[in-house]
């Protein structure tokens, strides 16, 4: 069998790109729930070489730029992922593809569980077979799936965030339709990974997630890098007024008295946005700098300033555990 | 690739910034020749920004920029050398931002965003927008804390 496709590449290198594929008979053809132990691979090396030949149709099949003799050890992700894949098709799209499309974390524990069920991956001694066959596999999956025409797959992003900058070569299967050479799969790839970031910093800056377009984001990302600058600036200048009458003891800076209930005086401090002016970012809440109504010592007054404090950080400051906030007056105790 | 260190790590860089800075505050309030100046503001900014540096670590770029710029500015105060500037060269990257200049800008505003290609400005960015935040929180503490 394995002669054969090989005898049958070169030939459709050569010809065959305009055929057009029913794809019902083919999927009539292949088991629906593989029932091989071993993989889809085998559905297709058992179907007849010239229906074998229809399924590689659809892309160009670019033999020569197939990273042949590079075999990062993920190899084993890749199997994984395109077994996966095919495997996947009794579940939901919506599972795969959110795992897929989560590119920046990686999540092994899916591919992990569906590996375990297809262990038995085609051992393939010959390593320009494997290429082969793990580019005819991907392709016949993606033919299977032609209600989800978008899948793509981002394990090549996670091999390559998984596993650092020592990849020299990114295996990224290629979208339907697009072209498969190296440097657009490269170039997609580094697409990818700065969406991702992108999106980070979106959930990051606040109001970020209901603009659309990169530059607007952009825009409001920048504005808010200036804002927090310029309050550390003036936040530093009023430091730096105060500075000659405190004496810095940390016994004041820490209010010794509410030890006990230092964690509410660290959640009733302050507002994330501190002064009305200087506030670019408009989906920023303004609120004026309740100094009078936020006094530390005065417990019972901590109730009525958490009112004035957005949801957003302000209750998360330093931690809510107690015990993380005494071993800081601790620690500070300490460095004393 | 490092993963983004967000806020789950966020009150142990402020407890270290914390720390830091308000060490940096005693050494600046005991040091003579700072009278009701300008100099003292710009002392204690720098002051922030290297406690908030050096409580990030080494392992972000942006600190190290930051580091780098102080100890610069420290042994040029001292020596008076002028130095040669070191010409970064910044990676040409094929994919082009949307012509407005907004990473040059980006770059201006990040310390050290020169020097990056457009992948680790963009999480180098993420990262310093946490923890200036984190410095924002910790020093209006610290200045409420001093002056009920």
């Amino acid at each position: 069998m394995e002669p054969n496709v090989e005898a049958v590449q070169p030939q459709f290198r050569s010809g065959i790109s305009g055929a057009k594929i029913v794809f019902d008979d083919i999927r009539g053809l292949i088991p629906d729930p593989p029932e091989t132990d071993g993989t889809s691979f085998t559905a297709l090396l058992e179907l007849p070489p010239p229906q074998a030949v229809e399924l590689l149709v659809k892309e160009d099949f670019p033999a020569k730029t197939m990273p042949l003799p590079i075999f990062p050890s993920n190899i084993a992700l890749i199997d994984r992922a395109s077994m996966f894949s095919v495997f996947a098709s009794a579940d939901n799209p919506p599972d795969r593809t959110n795992i897929f499309s989560a590119s920046s974390s990686v999540k092994q524990e899916p591919l992990e569980s569906e590996y375990h069920r297809n262990s038995s991956s085609p051992a393939v001694s010959d390593q320009s077979l494997k290429s082969i066959k793990r580019k005819e596999r991907e392709k016949k999956n993606m033919q299977v799936k032609e209600s989800t025409k978008k899948s793509k797959k981002v394990v090549a992003n996670e091999a390559s965030d998984g596993s650092g900058e020592q990849l020299p070569y990114v295996h990224v299967r290629a979208r339907r339709g697009q072209a498969t050479d190296s440097h657009s799969l490269a170039e997609r790839a580094r697409r990818e990974k700065i969406n991702a970031r992108m999106k980070l910093l979106q959930d990051l800056v606040p109001g970020c997630n209901k603009i659309s377009g990169t530059a607007m984001v952009l825009d409001e990302i920048i504005n808010h890098v200036q804002a927090l600058q310029r309050q550390v600036e003036f936040l530093s200048m009023r430091v730096a007024a105060v500075n000659p009458r405190i004496d810095f003891n940390f016994d004041a800076l820490l209010a010794v008295d509410s030890e006990s209930s230092i964690d509410n005086s660290y959640l009733g401090l302050f507002p994330p946005s501190i002064w009305p002016e200087g506030q670019t970012n408009g989906s920023r809440q303004q609120q004026p700098w309740l100094i009078d109504g936020l006094h530390l010592p005065s417990m019972g007054r901590v109730d009525n300033s958490s009112n004035f404090i957005t949801p957003e950080n302000s209750l998360l400051s330093y931690d809510s555990p107690a015990n993380s906030a005494s071993l800081h007056s601790s620690q500070l105790k300490i460095e004393l | 690739m490092t993963m983004n260190i967000l806020p789950p790590n966020s009150s142990a860089i402020k407890t270290r910034f914390a720390v830091k800075f308000i060490q940096a505050m005693k050494r600046l309030s005991k040091r003579r020749g700072m009278g009701d100046r300008y100099k003292r503001y710009r002392a204690t900014r720098a002051a922030a920004c290297v406690s908030m540096a050096s409580a990030v670590g080494p392992e972000w770029a942006w600190s190290r920029a930051v580091l780098r710029k102080i100890k610069r500015r420290r042994l040029l105060r001292q020596f008076r050398v002028s130095r040669k500037r070191r010409l970064i060269e910044r990676t040409t990257n094929p994919r082009q931002n949307l012509g407005f200049g907004q990473e040059e800008d980006l770059r201006g505003l990040v310390p050290g965003g020169k020097g990056m290609d457009y992948c680790s400005l963009l999480s180098e960015t993420a990262h310093y927008i946490t923890c200036l935040q984190a410095q924002v929180q910790v020093m209006a503490d610290i200045l409420h804390r001093s002056s009920p």
